[in-house]
């Protein structure tokens, strides 16, 4: 009977969420010759950079997938709309990492379809112990991933803040909208799920575990 | 320079004392103090030379005590010793450092143009590839063109495998220029923009088309490109050269297409490779005959990809239609 509805939902259209109600400013585009990232100086800046703007595409890429498997279990749910509101500020990032690698042909990492399937079932699974599971699935992977962009931001700062402008205040946006989500996932009782701790540090392994994979393959 | 002076002798007659002690105890600590106490001398000599009158004091202060006690053992042979291994080394070690560092700088600009050297080395050796092949010879002829000695095919440590490798990454930069022109001009408007497919066939000929004055010595070059040695670099000209051509033909997938794009044209351009080396026919007709139609069969596999895709697509939206019209015949699809 479950896995009847479960079915049903998986295939629903993707209807429109309620209008998001703090999205902030668009970025502006094209203030230098370059778009986001200046050409790169050497084979060295170049592989760095490559290897930041895969991870963070594919981690993108997967947090999509993770709100889409939560979607499709708890659509119809009352916090239906509020996945939904933060699974299209997901699709912003990645529609944003999308144009990003295509303008500076970067390759995208060679594991997207296992992250498509990773991401969707860890979202609907987490989804299926409830509202909190979901919650708590959220806070886990938004922590960790702000702090990877927080050590990227880091990095940069060390290599040449004025050089990667473009590039860190995207990154910085896009960290303060994960917080937001992490924040979200708190208020929403994520902490009430029982084997809290536990889930929220194997969901957290597993997202250190993606992100040095993505960075090298 | 009393001051000096006698804090090296100072110095000597502790290190005399630690290594009594050395007999004793650990090594490696009173190795370390020693090596604490040359360091600090040497400070001193530097901060002797800036303010002498200074330094004076604090140098007799900080070791008086230390005098003191090693005061007996102290003999007028030791002081002169001392003085004359302290003040030595104390010239000695600032005439190391700047001729380390003039070396290593030196060493810097040689390796510069070393590199430029082996380029113009390989690319007038390509002249000799004909005559002797994909060989250490070609590489001496090519030194001797240029004044030098045919020993220096010694910088290459990969002979042949360097001048093949040098030969393809020298043909991918020049099909990059060409299609860098020629996606200029279409932004410019002067010119007509090509089909992807269309782009990708000239773009492969023009590229297979530079082997043609090496054509009947290839298959060793071939060869040599895939000694395992070599297969790293001539990967990685092949990577490149794929992801240059997919980029002028506008591809800016992000998605698994990139992989499959890159998979489907290093197929295509390494068959019709093949197939040019045997080919007789006049201007390699039928290789570009040939490449004509493994294009074709990639844009039909392409459609008909889309057409399942689609395909599904549909029976899927079939499916879940069905599936809610069951749902509402047996009541099941009540809003939780």
């Amino acid at each position: 009977m479950r896995g009847f509805t479960l079915a049903a939902i998986l295939f629903r259209p993707l209807c429109k969420g309620i209008s998001p109600s703090k999205l902030t400013g668009r970025l502006p585009r094209n203030t230098r010759g370059y778009a986001v990232i200046p050409p790169p100086k050497n084979s060295k800046e170049k592989a760095l950079l490559d290897a930041m703007l895969r991870v963070d595409h594919a981690g993108e890429y997967g947090a999509n997938r993770i709100y889409a498997g939560q979607m499709a279990v708890l659509g119809r749910s009352q916090s239906g709309p509020l996945i939904q509101h933060m699974w299209d500020q997901e699709k912003e990032h990645l529609k944003k990492f999308n144009e990003i690698l295509a303008e500076n042909r970067v390759r995208p990492t060679a594991l997207l379809p296992f992250w498509n399937i990773a991401g969707f079932m860890l979202g609907a699974s987490t989804a299926l112990l409830g509202k909190a599971g979901a919650m708590a699935c959220t806070v886990a992977v938004e922590e960790s991933i702000s702090e990877h962009y927080n050590s990227q931001i880091r990095a940069l700062m060390e290599l040449d803040p004025e050089r990667y402008r473009e590039l860190l205040q995207i990154i910085k946006q896009f960290r303060d909208e994960e917080m937001e989500h992490h924040d979200t996932g708190l208020d929403q009782e994520a902490e009430s799920l029982p084997g809290y701790q536990i889930l929220k540090t194997a969901i957290q392994v597993g997202c250190k575990a993606a992100i040095y994979v993505s960075e090298r393959i | 320079m009393a001051a000096l002076l006698r804090g090296l002798q100072v110095g000597r007659v502790l290190r005399s004392l630690g290594s009594v002690a050395v007999q004793r105890a650990a090594s490696p600590q009173c190795s370390s103090v020693r090596r604490g106490f040359h360091r600090a001398a040497l400070l001193r000599v530097h901060d002797d030379s800036k303010n002498p009158s200074s330094t004076h004091h604090e140098h007799y202060q900080a070791h008086s005590s230390a005098q003191d006690t090693s005061a007996d053992e102290g003999t007028s042979t030791s002081t002169h010793e001392a003085s004359a291994g302290g003040t030595a080394t104390g010239q000695e070690d600032p005439q190391v450092n700047t001729s380390y560092q003039d070396q290593s700088g030196e060493q810097n600009e040689d390796y510069e143009t070393e590199e430029q050297l082996a380029e113009r080395i390989l690319t007038a050796a390509l002249d000799f590839v004909p005559q002797y092949g994909w060989t250490v010879e070609s590489l001496a002829a090519g030194a001797e063109t240029l004044g030098l000695s045919s020993a220096s095919t010694g910088m290459f440590n990969n002979g042949a495998g360097d001048l093949v490798l040098h030969f393809v990454g020298h043909c991918n930069a020049q099909l990059t220029e060409i299609l860098a022109e020629q996606h200029k001009q279409i932004q410019l408007g002067q010119a007509e923009p090509k089909k992807t497919a269309e782009f990708l066939r000239d773009a492969v000929e023009t590229r297979l088309r530079m082997l043609i004055p090496y054509i009947d010595i290839w298959p060793q070059a071939m060869s040599i490109l895939i000694l395992p040695h070599n297969i790293p670099h001539s990967l990685k000209h092949l990577s490149t050269l794929m992801d240059d051509m997919w980029y002028y033909a506008g591809d800016r997938s992000t998605d698994m297409n990139w992989y499959t794009k890159r998979a489907a044209l290093t197929g295509i351009y390494n068959t019709t490779e093949l197939v040019m080396l045997q080919d007789t026919s006049p201007d390699w007709q039928d290789s570009w005959t040939f490449l004509d139609n493994r294009i074709q069969d990639v844009v039909n596999m392409a459609g008909t990809a889309k057409q399942v895709q689609s395909t599904g697509e549909a029976l899927a939206q079939g499916l879940m239609g069905a599936a809610v019209t069951l749902k509402n015949m047996t009541g099941l699809n009540q809003r939780r």
